[in-house]
């Protein structure tokens, strides 16, 4: 089962390998670009979702208040909310649990093509779907630094952690840590920002709405680099390249700028609409306000 | 029940998922290589040295049990403290966590080579199985070394062998491949025939280390080539199998089905069985080309170890967890015998002959596992399963 995602993954980079002059470096970056272009509806809505449930937080704060001993109420309205707002409050764990198989598939397919031992090599020998890609094997596992530092720095097999690498392959995990947190930083920026404004906007009590959230995201921006720089320093070099591109890949979708192309190019509807105000049938209606009549100016 | 399920149908996707992504992230399999067997005759007799993973171990061909330390002096089984027999076992985790993809060879009654994958060879004292002394490699090893005449010529895994001399263990020469060598080099008259997943095959100079000649076979080279009829024979990565001369000229080439890996068997007429990993096998009339005289696909999976051809049977080993007996006339299958829980079998099967040093008195087919808890399995010619060694 798992094959038929990998096995497509690992014939792509084989065969990016071949259409790229046998560079595998350039193969794993293309295969990722071309990964997170085909995945961004699904980054989007998962980003879109999480935009729109912070934008009802206020909402959702005042129901928890306004049926604290009903709980049953309280999930009625809660849904209504949902539904007025047309938010999913789990629509944006599945496209990121798609994501997940995509982008552990595209792992395993660097590991795989990049075969250095006879088992991983049997392994490959059921992995290639297209005819012809055969003769390409052994992928050149081997990076050789461009020319003026070729002579300073000696070959990186892509295949060995940093640690069994020459010394300046530290670089690597140390870049994928600023990366990722590159990008949490402005993923979670966007959403934080979006946040204060609705917190001024909208809590009468002055505590933070999603106070526990906002600790859990700044948590995550401390945690997620260190765990991916872990994990670089851990596995193979071929694994830091892709976490680095995938990384900067989502700079670039996360920066102002980058999101605006992106929107227009996936002709997106921006998620930056005022969320829906619900009214309940037991809620006061709201107090009509005379409006004053501008008085016309006499005339002389 | 409509309903049930659309209700449950977030759960049903998140299920899905989780078992979909759970195999991944368990990880790619980390293993090296398979087995490696070979024959050792120490004290007289022949015992079976099977060396995977962490650890070496002598087996007796009559039974699979361990075979016991002698004292070279009166004969008598050595003991440990608690009294019981002493087994020849080397463990990697009391040598510095080696770990062996080649099998170990004789020097004398006393000394064994063994050539680890943390890039040492090691000089191992066989009649208490103590490492003596160990000298560093330039690399990985995962095909067993070739020793002639005081040489050891050792190939290893990341490109390159080295000839070491077995009187003072200093590197003679170094010859250098783009890729690995992860067959066996073959010695024919004073040329070495070196294969590598460089895609090439190439002839050596046994004293100096010089290229003598070297061919393209248009993909990875991963076996150690058969010698018949002053021809070498041979399979690539390229789905193709080669007939060469001696002097480094392809004469013939046939286009299997998938990657060629095991070295090919030849019968008393010329006939070249050859397996590959899509699980089929291919019979070759070598008089005048390479002419088919049977293919059929016997396995579900692939083959990578080379077939054995005794009498009137082609006999291969699959990734399926089956061995196969075949009618060598038309590819006829005869007989299949599954081992317990199906597990891959990698490595060379060999086939033992009766003989005193051996101590068996009917021929034995090894076949191994990557299932430690059947590593290696003896089969009579007829298929009977004789003995299993678990680890």
């Amino acid at each position: 089962m798992w094959d038929l995602i990998l096995n497509p993954f690992v014939t792509i980079l084989a065969w990016l390998y071949a259409a790229l002059n046998q560079d595998i470096v350039l193969a794993i970056v293309v295969l990722t670009v071309i990964i997170r272009i085909l995945t961004f509806p699904l980054f989007a809505k998962q980003q879109e979702s999480s935009k729109k449930m912070q934008q009802i937080q206020p909402q959702l704060k005042k129901l928890q208040e306004k049926y604290k001993n009903d709980k049953e109420k309280l999930s009625q309205a809660q849904m209504k909310l949902y539904r007025e707002n047309k938010v999913n409050p789990v629509g944006g764990c599945f496209p990121m649990l798609i994501q997940f198989p995509i982008l552990i598939g595209l792992y395993q397919a660097i590991f795989f093509a990049l075969a250095a031992t006879p088992f991983q090599l049997v392994d490959l020998s059921e992995r290639l779907l297209v005819p012809g890609l055969d003769s390409l094997i052994p992928l050149q596992r081997m990076w050789t630094p461009i020319p003026p530092l070729a002579s300073l720095l000696p070959e990186l097999d892509l295949t060995l952690a940093p640690l069994e690498n020459p010394h300046y392959a530290l670089l690597l995990p140390l870049l994928v840590l600023v990366t990722t947190w590159g990008q949490q930083k402005l993923t979670m920026g966007t959403m934080g920002q979006n946040k204060s404004n609705k917190d001024d906007d909208d809590d009468d009590n002055g505590a933070p709405a999603g106070g526990q959230a906002a600790a859990m995201t700044k948590s995550m921006t401390t945690i997620m680099p260190i765990m991916f720089g872990f994990f670089s320093l851990q596995f193979s070099v071929g694994l830091s390249i892709y976490f680095v591109t995938s990384n900067l890949i989502g700079v670039v979708q996360y920066s102002p700028q980058g999101k605006r192309l992106l929107e227009r190019v996936f002709r997106r509807k921006s998620a930056d609409e005022p969320p829906v105000e619900v009214i309940f049938e037991d809620d006061e209606p709201p107090k009509k306000t005379r409006k004053r009549k501008k008085k016309k100016p006499r005339k002389k | 029940m409509y309903i049930y399920i659309r209700r449950r149908l977030h759960l049903l996707l998140l299920l899905a998922l989780t078992l979909l992504t759970l195999p991944a992230c368990v990880g790619a399999r980390m293993g090296v290589s398979w087995p490696a067997v070979g024959l050792i005759d120490l004290n007289g007799e022949t015992q079976i040295a099977l060396a995977y993973n962490n650890e070496v171990t002598l087996l007796t061909p009559s039974n699979g049990a361990p075979a016991g330390l002698v004292n070279p002096v009166d004969g008598s089984l050595l003991r440990d403290n608690q009294n019981n027999p002493r087994t020849w076992v080397l463990r990697g985790s009391d040598n510095g966590g080696a770990q062996f993809h080649t099998a170990p060879f004789r020097i004398d009654d006393e000394t064994v080579i063994i050539v680890d994958h943390n890039r040492r060879l090691l000089r191992v004292d066989s009649v208490i199985v103590e490492v003596q002394r160990s000298f560093p490699l330039l690399d990985k090893v995962v095909a067993n070394p070739l020793e002639a005449g005081g040489v050891l010529y050792v190939p290893f895994l990341n490109g390159g062998l080295s000839a070491i001399s077995l009187d003072d263990y200093r590197e003679l020469w170094r010859f250098p491949t783009d890729a690995g060598i992860w067959a066996q080099p073959l010695l024919v008259n004073d040329m070495l025939i070196l294969s590598s997943i460089d895609h090439y095959l190439y002839a050596v100079d046994r004293e100096t280390g010089h290229r003598i000649w070297s061919v393209d076979l248009g993909g990875a080279v991963a076996s150690t080539p058969l010698l018949a009829n002053d021809r070498l024979y041979i399979g690539s990565f390229n789905k193709s199998f080669f007939e060469i001369s001696l002097d480094g000229v392809i004469l013939s080439q046939y286009a299997t089905q998938n990657w060629v890996w095991g070295t090919p068997a030849i019968d008393e007429y010329g006939i070249v069985y050859v397996t590959d990993l899509s699980g089929y096998v291919h019979a070759l009339d070598t008089s005048g080309g390479l002419r088919e005289r049977w293919s059929a696909q016997i396995a579900e999976r692939g083959v990578r170890a080379g077939p054995i051809v005794y009498g009137e049977r082609v006999i291969v080993a699959s990734r399926d967890g089956k061995v196969y007996w075949l009618d060598r006339n038309d590819g006829q299958l005869i007989n299949a015998r599954e081992i317990d829980g199906r597990p891959e079998l990698l490595g060379d099967m060999m086939l033992l002959e009766p003989s005193p040093t051996l101590a068996i008195d009917a021929p034995l087919l090894l076949v191994n596992s990557v299932d430690e808890g059947r590593l290696l399995i003896a089969f009579g010619i007829d298929g009977r399963q004789t003995w299993v060694y678990p680890r």
